[in-house]
């Protein structure tokens, strides 16, 4: 089994539409195998953690594979 | 305290302009006769489009019976390319309204020849040169767009329409990006057909007009009833036709004043972007020769669909011209027309300002770019 990824910030467990949110905001990042959880991701852009949860049903409602 | 939004993909579409939709709603109420009805109903709706036409054709120097309704750039696009005979050369930058409906000729047997921009430093633009150099014998139709969509340049049509006359050609221009934006003169322009789309002009969506020259013969692309001359069938659109006609009418009064406010803007945001990544690669011309407002930029060693949603979450609205599903990355064909490396394309957005953008909106793209390249690690 994969190792579960991790918060290159805080060092939290992410979930998939975290993965998946960090790949879509900072590909060249997570080339790196570096990944952000939600909170982290939310203050370093200086934007609500529903701006992205929001942002995260547009990318599940295109067809975005990368989404839970 | 909720984000202030700036729109910044008015090459995608433009908000209706507050004049266009007064102007519309009495013929989506009480004035909601059929213009082709012989009764008293007709009358006002009737008037309204002939006298839209006449406003249109004012607006691109054209006759009135030489202005053709239809439901927006695709159609007349489509229109043309089908109705029209004989061999085709279309640039390899063009929308995909016309690239498709050659694409969908040529699997009829029709001979399409595809001529390629300009490459390089200064690209982006289809010249004289390029267009005698692809030519073959039997092309009958030339379609070149007057500004291309994802990078702003402005090709020199009256050049391009010479040419192709000379060939024995007719000669077609998807003008869609163009039309209320810069002077469009269909007489000095020299096209035979010119098509537009009220939507990208603060006019609404789902309506267009194709300019046919008077003389040049085109088949109809729908059949049915007698609607404008007999040749495009299908009950007028009269609200949206009235829509159009107004936004047309009031953004050719007041184009130098766009213009030069446009301009202003540009050269601030340039000037923005310059400072916060020295880096940045200029997509199009520049100058004269670029619509107003139109910013192609690429950041090397960005991605520009990472750029593009961490804008929008700063509730920015731009473009982009790759995309990238889970296992794809797809590269535009304007992009590969001009022959961009995989990076630049990869790292190129699309900013394109419309008149009702301001200072304070230029300034907010700016300070938004400046924190995501301070936060969020962007390669300066």
């Amino acid at each position: 089994m994969a190792t579960p990824k991790e918060c290159q910030y805080c060092h939290a467990e992410l979930s998939r539409d975290e993965i998946g949110l960090s790949k879509k905001l900072f590909e060249s990042e997570t080339k790196k195998g570096k990944y952000s959880c939600m909170p982290c991701i939310a203050a370093m852009l200086e934007v609500t953690q529903d701006d992205l949860i929001a942002k995260i049903e547009e990318f599940k409602r295109q067809g975005c594979k990368l989404f839970g | 305290m909720s984000k202030k939004l700036i729109y910044a993909d008015h090459a995608a579409t433009t908000p209706l302009m507050p004049e266009a939709l007064e102007a519309m709603l009495p013929f989506m109420k009480e004035e909601f006769g059929n213009p082709s009805s012989i009764h008293s109903w007709a009358r006002k709706p009737c008037e309204a489009v002939c006298e839209a036409r006449a406003t249109i054709a004012r607006c691109v120097n054209a006759d009135p019976e030489e202005i053709f309704f239809t439901s927006g750039g695709t159609e007349a696009d489509n229109w043309v390319i089908k109705g029209s005979e004989g061999g085709m050369l279309v640039s390899s930058y063009e929308h995909h309204a016309v690239l498709n409906a050659a694409a969908s000729e040529a699997g009829c047997g029709r001979d399409i020849v595809y001529v390629r921009p300009k490459v390089g430093s200064g690209g982006g633009y289809i010249m004289p040169e390029k267009l005698a150099k692809a030519w073959r014998d039997g092309v009958g139709l030339v379609s070149i767009m007057t500004a291309n969509n994802e990078i702003g340049t402005v090709n020199p049509i009256h050049l391009l329409s010479d040419l192709a006359h000379k060939r024995g050609a007719f000669f077609h221009t998807d003008a869609v990006q163009a039309v209320g934006h810069i002077p469009i003169d269909v007489q000095e322009m020299g096209v035979d057909f010119l098509s537009a789309s009220a939507h990208k002009f603060n006019g609404p969506k789902g309506i267009g007009f194709l300019f046919i020259r008077k003389g040049v013969k085109l088949e109809p692309l729908l059949n049915g009833g007698q609607q404008e001359n007999g040749i495009r069938a299908g009950t007028e659109n009269v609200a949206s036709i009235v829509g159009m006609a107004t936004a047309l009418k009031i953004n050719c009064e007041r184009m130098d004043e766009n213009i030069a406010h446009l301009e202003n803007l540009t050269l601030r945001l340039r000037d923005g972007i310059n400072r916060i990544f020295p880096y940045a690669v200029y997509l199009g011309g520049g100058g004269t020769a670029q619509l107003p407002g139109f910013i192609s930029v690429s950041f090397p060693g960005c991605t520009a669909e990472g750029l593009l949603h961490m804008l929008d979450l700063k509730g920015i609205a731009v473009s982009t011209g790759a995309a990238c599903d889970s296992k794809n990355t797809k590269i535009s064909h304007v992009l590969k027309a001009v022959n961009v490396t995989k990076d630049i394309a990869l790292s190129t957005i699309r900013i394109t300002l419309g008149a009702e953008n301001t200072i304070e909106d230029v300034d907010g793209i700016v300070f938004a770019l400046k924190l995501l390249r301070g936060k969020a690690k962007l390669p300066r």
